[in-house]
């Protein structure tokens, strides 16, 4: 999971989600969900809509002053000690990490879980470069063993069952595995404790970059965050420019939000506050401290008023949780790192709408992950904006849906504007399925509409309603009598028109 | 530079000239703090909160320490144990209470293998979280960070003048260079099939001792 994919098709991906893996997402995503309404209720209602404001008021409040905090956070990493270097691209940050490592001679890496550089393909990079790079969340490092993507964005691995982890452990590190989570948990922690102490490099993303004082915040329950950040004797982390925050008292808020939405703790276990590299050499830690800030889209992203907000996000997968999309197809169909509602927004800006134009369409808009947000994004706004910026093109990306895509949609806005023309057009699809239709259905259709049918028949067009509405009432029965004269006394001067055409033609 | 190419971007994007300082943070974009309950209330409930998240915690009396690491050293098997060297720690006599027990005492500056080969990490607590059950421990030359974290059980000595009412005013305490860690119970996880596994990669007990007010 670790290319940057060059097309996402959310259709077809769809079709291969395995039957198993709604039943496994839903348990997680319920899970979750139970516990969130717990300690938000154990808050009180108004407490937490109080908190969430002011989550949404800090972040945009950074976003529309990120040039200076970004100016601030450089300064006082700088001065902590620590080296700040910017990516413009995926290809660029790679680039430094693979310089840093090269620079200091680095073969093995452990890795915190970290979306950014999911998101820029790094493991794939480093692989190239020949250094060994371990993902050290047990939910990662499962799916990195067996060689498949998040299915989601908490509980990457949740849609493997411990026979599979158990099959998966004995076969690629050769130890007896039983299918226990436990003895699991403690085969994965001999394994990684070794990793983690032998490792020459330390490589993790952040939560929270606090401006004010250049501090790296990591929250997580397993530890793994804290191992990669203190034993090796050099940590990079790898950070978007979004994920800056003004200063501590930020936090008080953020960190209320965070993990209360994420897994339903009150707090996360740990919660590493990092500025700068180890303060002497009898503390521990790192001896090399380096921030690679990352923009890979996301200056752009920023450009556009409403879908701005994206940046809001702190990644804590309850609109996941909430999406009834998601729940029904889980992680894998999003064709990316980020999945769920924030992946069908997010992906497309990053990647682009010829890459992830289907994703803002992979939704119902039903508006469950605005009522969740935790920094009240308004993810159904910014999926019109993106569905229209698709088909339309706005001031941030031209259109990217295939023009025959953007002639329909002309015509069907048309016809829903034309009263008579919508109702011409019911009664031509009427007569031109004949050829097509098999017991009520169509199952197949031609391209480009092929789309709808390679997954499911479509319903043979019926468009009765108006003519029984009409039928009810003398006067309505009166209008179709005349709408039949008129209709065909048109398609008789019409055919009269179109036969003295072709006459003259023929004289000519 | 990319430096200079994106901060211009982020500018672009924004509409605005350079060279601006950020506004300070509107008012509304801040919630007042926690209120704190009276002082055996908010211990009550540290407590009860640390027990929530699979801490072991203990009220200890003057004179009690001894006899606690007793039996801990008995209940966890522990051979091998390392200390923060801070003149709290130092004055409480924790590694010459641990030697007495007949445990081998590791110095916390000694390599990561001899330290991940601790049964026991001792730490004290510079700041304590009710709401939460969480423990804010700094870093620092007498605070070497691998102690809370490679060892497989962690002891936390706590004072109650180290509790504070809400995350606020216990970072504005800390802040500034140099590292530290909230901590809120023993290291957990629940990758597979969301069973709930104490003890991953860090310690896979914690032990809250609150010692008596000074």
């Amino acid at each position: 999971m670790s290319e940057i994919p060059t097309h996402i098709d959310f259709r077809a991906n769809v079709q291969a989600v395995r039957p198993e893996m709604p039943a496994s997402v839903q348990k997680a995503t319920a899970r979750f969900l139970g516990t969130r309404a717990n300690v938000v209720g154990e808050l009180g209602e108004a407490r937490w809509q109080q908190l969430r404001q002011a989550g949404h008021d800090i972040r945009l409040h950074t976003l529309e002053h990120l040039d200076g905090y970004l100016a601030l956070l450089e300064q006082r990493v700088t001065e902590a000690g620590g080296h700040v270097h910017w990516a413009r691209d995926a290809a660029e940050a790679n680039r430094i990490v693979l310089e840093i490592a090269a620079r200091h001679g680095v073969k093995r890496a452990v890795k915190a879980k970290s979306m950014a550089t999911e998101e820029i393909g790094l493991n794939h990079a480093l692989a190239e470069a020949g250094i060994s790079v371990l993902e050290t969340d047990l939910g990662e490092f499962i799916i990195q063993l067996a060689g498949v993507g998040p299915s989601h964005i908490i509980v990457p691995a949740v849609h493997l069952t411990k026979e599979g982890i158990a099959r998966l452990f004995t076969e690629k590190l050769g130890v007896d595995a039983p299918a226990d989570p436990f003895a699991l948990a403690a085969i994965a922690r001999r394994t990684l404790r070794q990793a983690f102490l032998e490792a020459d490099m330390g490589i993790s993303g952040a939560n929270f970059l606090v401006a004010e004082t250049g501090t790296l915040v990591i929250v997580s329950n397993e530890g793994n965050g804290r191992m990669c950040t203190t034993l090796p004797r050099l940590h990079v982390a790898v950070v978007g420019i979004d994920k800056v925050v003004p200063d501590m008292e930020s936090l008080n808020v953020l960190l209320k939000l965070l993990p209360r939405s994420a897994t339903g703790q009150k707090m996360s276990c740990y919660i590493s506050f990092i500025t700068g590299p180890r303060g002497s050499d009898g503390e521990g830690g790192p001896q090399e401290f380096h921030l690679v800030l990352l923009d890979n889209g996301r200056t752009r992203i920023l450009q556009d008023e409403i879908a701005r907000q994206t940046l809001l996000c702190i990644r804590c997968g309850v609109c996941l949780n909430v999406c009834p999309v998601y729940n029904h197809v889980g992680g894998h169909a999003y064709g990316f790192a980020y999945s769920g509602p924030i992946g069908a927004i997010l992906s497309p800006q990053l990647l682009g709408g010829k890459v992830a134009g289907d994703l803002p369409f992979a939704s119902s808009l039903c508006g469950a992950c605005a009522e969740y947000c935790p920094v009240k994004i308004p993810i159904p706004e910014i999926l019109i904006q993106l569905r229209r910026r698709v088909v339309e093109g706005d001031r941030v990306e031209g259109p990217s849906a295939p023009p025959v895509i953007r002639v329909a949609a002309g015509v069907g806005g048309l016809a829903f504007r034309l009263p008579w023309l919508y109702e011409f057009g019911t009664q031509v699809l009427k007569v031109a399925q004949a050829p097509l239709r098999r017991d009520g259905w169509l199952p197949a259709l031609p391209p480009p509409v092929n789309r709808w049918t390679l997954a499911r028949p479509f319903p043979a067009f019926a468009a009765d309603f108006r003519q029984w509405w009409r039928s009810r009432t003398p006067a309505g029965r009166r209008k179709m009598q005349q709408r039949r004269i008129g209709a065909v006394a048109l398609i008789a001067a019409a055919v009269g028109l179109l036969s003295w055409l072709l006459g003259r033609r023929g004289r000519q | 530079m990319s430096r200079d190419t994106i901060l211009a971007d982020v500018r672009t994007a924004l509409g605005r000239a350079a060279g601006a300082a950020p506004p300070p943070v509107p008012a509304a974009a801040r919630v007042p703090p926690r209120q704190p309950g009276d002082p055996a209330a908010e211990l009550a409930l540290l407590l009860a909160e640390i027990k929530k998240v699979a801490g072991k915690t203990q009220v200890l009396q003057e004179g009690e320490l001894a006899a606690a690491l007793a039996g801990l050293v008995q209940a966890e098997e522990i051979k091998k144990a390392t200390c923060w060297q801070t003149p709290e720690l130092q004055a409480l006599g924790v590694e010459r209470l641990l030697a007495d027990l007949g445990v081998e005492i590791v110095s916390p500056y000694a390599d990561k293998e001899a330290l991940a080969a601790c049964d026991l990490g001792v730490t004290g607590v510079d700041a304590a979280l009710p709401e939460t059950g969480t423990l804010l421990l700094r870093g620092g030359a007498d605070r070497p960070r691998p102690v809370s974290l490679l060892p497989r059980v962690h002891l936390a000595l706590l004072r109650p003048e180290a509790l504070r009412a809400d995350l606020g005013p216990a970072f504005a305490e800390v802040k500034g260079p140099g590292y530290f860690v909230c901590v809120t119970g023993p290291s957990r996880t629940a990758d597979i099939e969301l069973t709930v596994t104490i003890g991953v990669h860090g310690p896979q007990a914690l032990y809250v001792w609150v010692l008596p007010a000074r």
